[in-house]
């Protein structure tokens, strides 16, 4: 009786088993839950033929406050670590007194158009033109993690024409 | 009279075909980054930065640098031809074009991949992070005229 019992649970067992294997294989295949904790890391070098070019550090797309601005901002760094912003496809209104300086993007006087008060910022010159690929030379102090937005600034009206939140090239 | 005027023609036209050559040459002996973007992904966490270089010799390299995402099983890098594109999307579903540029090399870290000859950039202008086994987009950067 114990024995008839015993064959006969040893049997569904191997049936049971014949079933769940292929889907666990299955199952396995499909979802290959270990590469949730299995990282895989590379490290290609650049396409590029040489490094002695500036390189860009960091980038971003500059949007109109109070005048409509559009264009790039990046900023490059040359192989002798000297920094630079360049500006391209940039086009903004033109204006009197308009200064290209960097703010902190998290400043909640760029939210508005005009700024009350003075805009906590590193002066990089007055705009070359309002229209035009551009280049301005960074301070070499300039610490970028704290000052990571360029803006189009009209000192005379504290008006920000347009801002460019710099992100990691 | 007339073999003076010949020899400046000649001289002229020497010295065109030369500022020609030089300055063809000059455009072409440097890599250009012509888009870029970044990843946005939340459902399978996705960030870092793509961008598309043209080499010297007009190849079509898309880079990704600081690059995160999920492993999964099947992931391959895509063009779609879409502006942008959500969480999870399904382009099977969408019956949205692409451009195949091959498996994930890597979750992390910096990697390159050779666009195919004749991809139309103003067509292709989103990089998909695509699990084709479950037609799901695990991160999408839409490019942007560097």
């Amino acid at each position: 009786m114990t024995m008839g019992a015993t064959s006969w649970f040893s049997r569904k067992k191997y049936v049971l088993a014949a079933i769940a294997v292929p889907i666990l294989v299955a199952a396995w295949w499909a979802f290959r839950p270990e590469k949730l904790w299995i990282n895989v890391k590379v490290n290609e070098p650049a396409p590029f033929a040489s490094n002695a070019d500036a390189q860009p550090l960091y980038t971003g797309l500059l949007t109109g406050k109070a005048h409509p601005t559009s264009g790039r901002a990046s900023v490059y760094q040359a192989s002798d670590g000297k920094r630079e912003l360049r500006l391209t496809d940039f086009a903004t209104s033109n204006g009197p007194d308009v200064h290209v300086v960097l703010a902190e993007s998290g400043d909640a006087a760029l939210q508005s158009e005009f700024v009350k008060g003075d805009l906590n910022s590193i002066e990089l010159g007055t705009l070359k033109a309002n229209q035009g690929d551009q280049n301005y030379e960074l301070p070499d102090s300039t610490d970028l993690n704290t000052y990571d937005a360029v803006v189009i600034y009209c000192e005379r009206f504290h008006a920000v024409f347009g801002v460019a939140k710099l992100e990691k090239f | 009279m007339l073999p003076r005027i010949k020899l400046g023609f000649a001289l002229l036209t020497l010295t065109l075909i030369f500022a020609w050559h030089s300055t063809a040459n000059a455009a072409d002996n440097a890599t250009k980054t012509l888009e870029t973007g970044t990843f946005h992904g939340k459902v399978h966490q996705t960030s870092g930065r793509a961008t598309i270089y043209q080499q010297a010799n007009g190849k079509l390299v898309l880079r990704l640098t600081n690059f995160k995402t999920s492993n999964g099983p099947d992931v391959h890098v895509i063009l779609i031809a879409a502006k942008d594109a959500d969480d999870d999307a399904n382009f099977l579903k969408s019956a949205t074009p692409r451009v195949e540029l091959g498996k994930l090399k890597g979750n992390e870290g910096d990697q390159n991949y050779v666009i195919p000859k004749g991809t139309d950039l103003s067509t292709y202008q989103t990089v998909s992070i695509y699990c084709e086994r479950f037609n799901a987009n695990f991160g999408a950067a839409p490019l942007e005229k560097f």
